[in-house]
């Protein structure tokens, strides 16, 4: 793999010199690349946790990665040891190189690897996209700004169930803003929002592409016609029930 | 499929050859719509299919295909029995043993599921006696009943893949640019530009690396002809690619879809892949030595992504934004190299042309603009559903022969093209011919092809507003005239929706309009005021009755309407009581019920559920409230 250079910055954060040394040294010696040593180094700190033992002197990257992993625990609102929320750290930053390795550790492959994760996650967490920063060597903060850009990610946790009301031409005329208030008295959800349970997300979009439907509301994958108060509590009560 | 690479036109004919003598002509297909049906579910009747045909023991003699888009999403699931061209209509899986043990195995149709005329209340069997299709010219997308998209036999066995054979082996790439050029093929993305000339300048421009792009992120709202072009015939698209990239002198193409469009992806990459099983991809197509292949890029969303320059700097893994062109991306387009941009339609017109010849071609449509055009038809309108016509056609041919006219006896009000970019035509404009010159003189244009129908009760203010709220969440903010155009657009329009409009706004919408139009950078800025500007013109009454008397004509905008009761048709059934979502309506059983005005959100559910024969719910504008209004 030659696609990640020795660079010495990663999401911001300069090494001494010295690091920066034994760095490259280990990744000769290992035959790793600079992502794969990290995960060690995680993997062994997981493990030092586990046996009880406490914090060993980190380099600059893994101080900071493992300080996100906490924050991303914590984010999530789930209490977890931090031998755990390193192991399940771990296994997300896997995740990501699978997605990574998929479409190709290319500058503009960059769209395609967030859309990936997007597609798997639902969201885009902050250490997956330090993660992508650091593979594919580019700058976070024009990752964000991808991030932002388009309509298809975010950057913040989503609910279980996705609920998207069409607000497409055809839908709005027939009636579109009218079903959107019907499902935001329902949710107690404004467009945007997620509750605090993590169940729903509502969204409204432009589009579904199934006009004839209209006004269409899609929940997880499957689309509505025109539903009535009634039905649509009946339709969320149903998507809660799943979660049972 | 066990082909492997075909080394020669010659081998490619003889596959064509093996493929049509494999298939008996007179076997019956049953086509089940896996495109926009499967909101209705039509999967389930896929399966019913398979299950009932297996169960019956009729595989031999019976096909079954999963195909794109058949064009009548108003009756959806669509199934089409072929060769005798049955359809049925509104398909369910409890429908499905009916069908096929009387009409599969004995012959017969099941009438109930036959598309029935409004007038005559006949049922009609046949697709071409359906008005619906009757009048429609389906080049395009007519193969998609015959098509499984994902597999490439069925394209080769209905002729596609013989414009390829043809132009490598007897056309020069000058031959197949002057043959485009003689059929003035025009831009299907909206601006109509003539694509021989584009793809010249590519041809001309200099650098070795050369790009062709699909333009596949169809974003108006309320337009799905990309859509179903992708994914009910991939390879017509395809073919028209590799053909363009043979003219130009490109190796390398690109296909922007929208994610949103996950199985459009899903269908091109399939192409794409059977494709290079054949050797139509690669490093020698077909033995000729041309070499090209082709990558898909998902598109994450973003309306101003559809702007060429826009396009290619998110292909490049960037924030796609426009930018000036000065250089156009024909000369200097994906990292700088000469890029010949195309929307899916109008590459799914090359292999026709190449096919045929640009003298046939010529022959369709009108004299600036030849062809057919794919519409979506939606909105207020009996019949929506995606249509090919002949350019030139009327849009009182479109709406009311084609659509059927507007549902429950409601009049016609307006008519929107061209999605965001274009604008609304009253009444008196329905007998224009549409193409691409004809209704840009009248300020709205044909477009990707949306067209939307409004009835008397779509408010033209609102509609206006509801454009500019969408353009404004997608302008991108480079341009100052765009972006803060927009916002104060949007300000003055929810300001008179909402009943807070003032004299002098109108004037201010114009004056607005007219700078964006002169100095926004791209296109969606430059258009963006069309709509407004539209409405302003045909329907400036809606405007002055809003500003002046508070007063929705329409009936639409929430702010100036109540909805009541009416005492005399209610008779207390209770089922709005039970239905709204703010418990706003009290009353008792058998007693008349009424809507607490301060709890309303004005949702319209009790309209909606109020039983057709009571009738009792009525919106209302707000100053005729009665003075008893709760306080």
């Amino acid at each position: 793999m030659k696609d990640e250079g020795t660079k010495s910055h990663f999401v911001g954060l300069r090494m001494t010199e010295k690091e920066s040394q034994m760095l490259s040294e280990a990744q000769e010696k290992s035959q790793l690349t600079k992502t794969q040593l990290l995960l060690k180094g995680l993997e062994l700190l997981g493990e030092y946790y586990t046996l009880g033992l406490d914090q060993r002197p980190l380099s600059f990257e893994l101080k900071e990665l493992e300080q996100e992993s906490r924050r991303h625990a914590e984010s999530l609102r789930r209490v977890r040891s931090r031998a755990n929320a390193i192991r399940e750290f771990i296994r997300d930053l896997r995740a990501v190189d699978d997605i990574v390795d998929r479409y190709g550790c290319k500058e503009n492959n960059l769209i395609q690897i967030l859309l990936g994760i997007q597609q798997e996650n639902h969201w885009l967490p902050r250490h997956a996209l330090m993660w992508i920063s650091e593979r594919l060597q580019i700058p976070l903060a024009r990752i964000y700004q991808i991030a932002n850009f388009y309509e298809a990610f975010s950057i913040e946790p989503r609910g279980a169930h996705l609920i998207q009301v069409c607000m497409g031409t055809a839908c709005y005329i027939q009636g579109g803003p009218q079903l959107l208030s019907r499902i935001e008295e329902a949710l107690h959800l404004q467009p945007d929002e997620t509750d605090p349970e993590q169940n729903f997300t509502l969204k409204t979009v432009h589009c579904l592409g199934c006009c004839a439907l209209g006004p269409v509301v899609k929940v997880d994958d499957d689309y509505y016609s025109a539903p009535n108060a009634k039905e649509i509590k009946d339709i969320v009560a149903a998507c809660l029930e799943r979660e049972k | 499929m066990t082909m492997g690479r075909l080394g020669s036109s010659k081998s490619l004919g003889k596959l064509r050859d093996e493929i049509i003598s494999r298939r008996d002509p007179d076997r019956t297909y049953v086509a089940v719509c896996g495109s926009g049906c499967l909101a209705y579910h039509s999967n389930d009747v896929f399966r019913a299919f398979a299950r009932e045909i297996k169960k019956r023991g009729i595989e031999g003699k019976v096909g079954l295909r999963l195909t794109g888009c058949l064009g009548f999403c108003q009756r959806g699931p669509v199934v089409i029995i072929l060769p005798d061209q049955i359809c049925y209509f509104g398909l369910k899986d409890k429908d499905v043993p009916e069908v096929v043990s009387e009409t599969l195995i004995n012959k017969r149709l099941v009438e109930r599921l036959l598309y029935q005329d409004e007038d005559s209340n006949k049922r009609i069997a046949k697709i071409n006696d359906i008005p619906f299709y009757k009048y429609q010219n389906r080049l395009i997308i007519g193969n998609n009943t015959l098509i499984d998209p994902r597999n490439i036999d069925d394209y080769i066995a209905v002729g596609g893949y013989s414009a390829l054979p043809k132009a490598l082996a007897d056309m020069t790439p000058e031959g197949v640019l002057e043959e485009v050029k003689k059929a003035n093929l025009r831009g299907r993305g909206g601006g109509g530009f003539p694509a021989g000339r584009k793809w010249q300048t590519t041809r001309d421009a200099p650098g070795e690396t050369k790009y062709v792009i699909v333009n596949g992120d169809e974003g108006d709202p309320g337009a799905f002809m990309d859509r179903s072009l992708l994914e009910g015939n991939p390879h017509s698209v395809l073919e028209g690619l590799i053909l363009g990239a043979y003219a130009i002198g490109a190796h390398e193409g690109y296909v922007y879809v929208r994610q949103e469009y996950p199985q459009a992806i899903e269908n091109t990459e399939l192409a794409l892949e059977q494709m290079r099983e054949y050797g139509l991809l690669g490093p020698n197509i077909l033995g000729s030595g041309f070499a090209f292949d082709v990558t898909v890029h998902r598109g994450a969303g973003a309306f101003v992504s559809g702007e060429s320059s826009a396009l290619m700097t998110a292909i490049e893994g960037f924030v796609g934004e426009p930018r000036p062109k000065y250089i156009h991306t024909s000369v200097k387009g994906i990292w700088d190299r000469p890029s010949c941009l195309n929307n899916v339609e109008t590459w799914a017109n090359v292999p026709l042309i190449v096919n045929n010849g640009a003298d046939w071609y010529q022959k369709l449509g009108t004299e600036g603009s030849k062809g057919t055009k794919i519409f979506s038809l939606v909105g207020k309108v009996n019949n929506t559903g995606l249509v090919e016509v002949p350019m030139g056609i009327t849009l009182r041919k479109i709406i009311f022969d084609i659509g059927g006219g507007i549902p429950e006896g409601r009049k016609f009000k307006a008519v929107q093209t061209g999605g965001p970019s274009g604008g609304c035509l009253p009444e008196s404009m329905l007998d224009l011919p549409v193409d691409f010159d004809e209704l840009s003189k009248v300020g709205s244009m044909m477009g990707s092809g949306g067209i939307i129908v409004a009835d008397d009760g779509t408010c033209m203010v609102d509609f206006a507003r509801y454009y500019i709220e969408f353009l404004a969440s997608e302008s991108c903010g480079k341009c100052i005239p765009c972006r803060e155009g927009l916002r104060n657009m949007l300000r003055i329009l929810n300001n008179i929706t909402a009943g807070k409009g003032e004299e002098g706004d109108i004037e201010t919408l114009e004056e607005l309009s007219e700078v964006m139009e002169a100095a926004s950078l791209c296109a969606l800025g430059q258009t963006a005021a069309n709509p407004v500007l539209t409405t302003i013109k045909y329907f400036r009454d809606e405007y002055e009755a809003h500003i002046r008397e508070r007063r929705c004509p329409a009936l639409a905008c929430p702010e100036l309407i109540s909805f009541h009761i009416a005492p005399d048709k209610c008779k207390g059934c209770g089922i709005c009581v039970k239905d709204c979502p703010t418990e706003a309506i009290s009353g008792k059983k058998k007693a008349v019920h009424v809507i607490a005005q301060d709890k309303c959100i004005k949702c319209g559910s009790c309209l909606q559920v109020c039983p057709k024969k009571f009738n009792a719910v009525v919106k209302r504008s707000r100053q005729d409230l009665p003075a008893t209004k709760s306080s």
